[in-house]
């Protein structure tokens, strides 16, 4: 080291100009965008209240003989400046009918209508399009006075229209009363602490948050790997075969609530439910590895679970209540062709789809339809009232279908495996939700196997059940 | 040349400084900038329509712990609030406090009438979500899960969200302010069947 080097630097003071100047010149842009910003604020904040115009509709799925359903079309509607939440505007609507995909769609003008204080647009099918053994496609545009574009219901339009289909031939089944107390807990295979370290999972942070961590998991086909989604750390977590310890895999997601779909190749597509202002929520697609391999906005406002299919990830999205394909070709789709490409069934392989309704309290409705015609269909009753319904899938010829069951004290899940024109079994599990999941993320089935997502108060865990029959 | 490096490291440091104090000012501005107390607008009558108008446009307003003000611009004016603290007048209000004023209540929980509301009027009611669980106050009631309709509740301990509607599967279509991260929006929920949430309902709406 030379003496130069040891040597004290000189103060000079020459050199504190240009710094003094940045601090300045600092002080002055903070100041003009920070007002900036406050300004424009101040201007939204008294801006008149905006339109409102939104429409939802339950969609006559799968229906019973001699039923005709009446579509109804819950509408909200307030022009733009009105404060006054109780003066509509006014709206009309047309819903189109076919019973051939191959026809014309023939127009009906809807009928406005109230219930229970709720403004509706109503319409009744016509007897002949009620009475064709095939069912028939309908949707629906609503329009409003103003500058609002008229909602389409579903999003598609006559591209993707709502399938009504009858099932003259379900078969009937009764589960009388559940029994509760009996559930089972099925075999533990994957197991993580609550924490911050490499093998646990973590909570969302928020004292006024319910617990919220591991809001979804897939097994992969070969049912070796478990992929736990630790959306508070941002990564994934895979649990191979026997192996002790997770493998982490950091991804480059919001989280917040989000849904897991594994591929065949170890990559993944993650749900999230949170959009940017103005958006709808994005798929997010990674290699094995956590790189991001494409972004996409899902269709509609409201996605609700994302499965992958024989053709690609497909996502449950509302209020048109269709599954809609994320990915064509190897490629991320775009919102408007996701729209153009839904379906009202679940596709689940060899040209196959699973349509699912439940009505009422304790009715559930469900149809394998093969080349877009109802194969086998299910009609079940249960005399204590029905939840969500988390998973309907095939497992060889048999239909497994797991449903919550509620009271006002306690809830389990019931799996049903339909076999043919009975039930097959039926079993319960508990529901184990500790911390929030994802709304529809809790089961998963490969081949035979049914794997539940649990959670209490030490961590989140999977559980297994062999649903092979003797 | 010499002055340029430290003119721009002096620039960055401080207008970092200066944006990040007033950011974190600007988050705790927003009921003070744009908020008031006026008083309520009673009305004659309340339909489960016209509270889905007042939930509606909450959407995308953000979340605020203990808070009930906010705009209709779409957008959260105060994201990123703290987490832990439930007096940093960031904009939205938080779930019970949306619920009272979507269902339009009244200070008063003897008082079952109708009260409106102005969406930057910072009030979030009386109730928090275990109030309402226990069906609390004059107007409010609990009921059968398997009963609930458009703009009834689904109340636990710590949460509550309104049903926008009902879905083929048997979920919902929940309205709620679910936290600072989410904000206020219609997501998709199981509450219905969760045993942690009891259906709720506001009375007196009009047919």
């Amino acid at each position: 080291m030379s003496q130069q080097g040891r040597r004290p630097r000189r103060f000079d003071r020459r050199r504190l100009v240009p710094a003094l100047l940045g601090v300045l010149a600092g002080c002055t842009l903070a100041s003009v965008t920070v007002g900036l910003g406050s300004s424009a604020v101040a201007q939204r904040a008294h801006s008149e209240a905006g339109a409102v115009f939104d429409a939802t509709h339950l969609p006559a799925l799968l229906r019973l003989p001699g039923e005709r359903p009446r579509l109804v079309y819950d509408v909200h509607c307030v022009p733009e400046g009105v404060d006054d939440p109780e003066r509509g505007c006014d709206v009309d609507g047309t819903v189109f009918f076919r019973e051939d995909s191959r026809e014309a769609f023939r127009a009906q003008k809807l009928q406005p209508s109230s219930s229970f204080g709720m403004r509706q647009l109503t319409a009744t099918v016509p007897i002949d399009v009620a009475s064709d053994t095939d069912g028939y496609e309908y949707y629906a545009e609503i329009r409003t006075g103003g500058r609002a574009a008229p909602i389409l219901l579903p999003a598609g339009g006559a591209h993707a229209p709502h399938r009504s289909l009858p099932l003259p031939n379900a078969s009937t089944v009764e589960l009388g009363s559940h029994v509760f107390g009996n559930a089972d807990p099925g075999e533990r295979v994957v197991f993580a602490r609550w924490g911050d370290g490499p093998r646990d999972v973590g909570l969302e942070p928020g004292r006024s948050l319910p617990a919220i961590g591991a809001s979804a998991f897939d097994v992969t086909d070969d049912g070796k790997v478990v992929v736990l989604l630790d959306e508070a750390h941002r990564r994934a977590l895979r649990f191979e075969g026997h192996e002790p310890a997770p493998t982490s895999v950091s991804l480059a997601i919001d989280g917040r609530l989000a849904d897991l779909a594994t591929d065949m190749d170890g990559s993944m597509y993650v749900l999230e439910s949170v959009a940017a202002p103005g958006r709808t929520p994005l798929v997010r697609w990674f290699d094995r590895a956590g790189r991001e391999l494409g972004v996409v906005e899902t269709a509609e406002r409201t996605p609700a679970e994302i499965r992958s299919g024989s053709d690609g990830p497909v996502v449950l999205q509302h209020p048109s209540h269709q599954w809609m394909p994320v990915a064509d070709g190897g490629a991320l789709s775009p919102p408007r062709a996701q729209a153009r490409k839904a379906a009202v069934g679940r596709p689940v392989g060899a040209g196959r789809q699973v349509v699912v309704l439940r009505r009422g309290a304790g009715e559930i409705l469900a149809a394998i339809l093969a080349g877009g015609r109802v194969q086998r269909s299910w009609r079940i009753r249960s005399d204590t009232p029905l939840g969500d319904v988390q998973l309907a899938e095939p497992a060889g010829n048999r239909l497994v279908i797991v449903s919550r069951v509620f009271t006002h004290a306690t809830d389990e899940f019931t799996v049903l495996v339909l076999d043919g024109h009975r039930l097959g079994r039926q079993f319960s599990t508990p529901s184990d939700e500790w911390a929030e999941a994802a709304p529809l993320g809790r089961f998963r089935l490969v081949g035979h196997d049914l794997y539940r997502l649990g959670s209490n108060a030490s961590g989140a865990f999977v559980a297994r059940y062999d649903l092979e029959m003797p | 040349m010499s002055g340029a490096r430290p003119f721009a490291v002096s620039l960055a440091v401080t207008l970092g400084l200066a944006l990040v104090g007033a950011t974190a000012a600007y988050h705790t501005r927003f009921v003070a900038d744009n908020c008031n107390a006026a008083a309520p607008t009673p009305t004659s009558y309340i339909t489960r329509d016209g509270s889905a108008t007042v939930a509606l446009r909450a959407r995308f307003e953000g979340y605020q712990w203990a808070g009930g003000c906010w705009n209709d611009n779409d957008r959260d004016d105060s994201p990123n609030d703290p987490h832990e603290d439930p007096a940093t007048g960031g904009e939205g209000g938080d779930c019970s406090g949306f619920t009272f004023k979507v269902w339009r209540e009244s200070l008063d929980q003897s008082d079952s009438g109708f009260q409106q509301w102005g969406m930057l009027r910072n009030v979030h009611g009386p109730y928090t979500a275990a109030a309402f669980k226990a069906g609390a106050g004059a107007p409010n009631i609990t009921v059968s899960k398997s009963v609930l309709t458009k703009m009834d509740a689904l109340a636990s301990d710590g949460h509550i969200g309104l049903i926008y509607a009902t879905n083929p599967d048997g979920t919902d279509q929940i309205i709620e302010a679910k936290g600072e991260d989410y904000g206020t929006n219609i997501w998709t929920r199981t509450y219905r069947g969760s045993s942690s949430y009891t259906g709720v309902r506001r009375t007196g709406w009009s047919a």
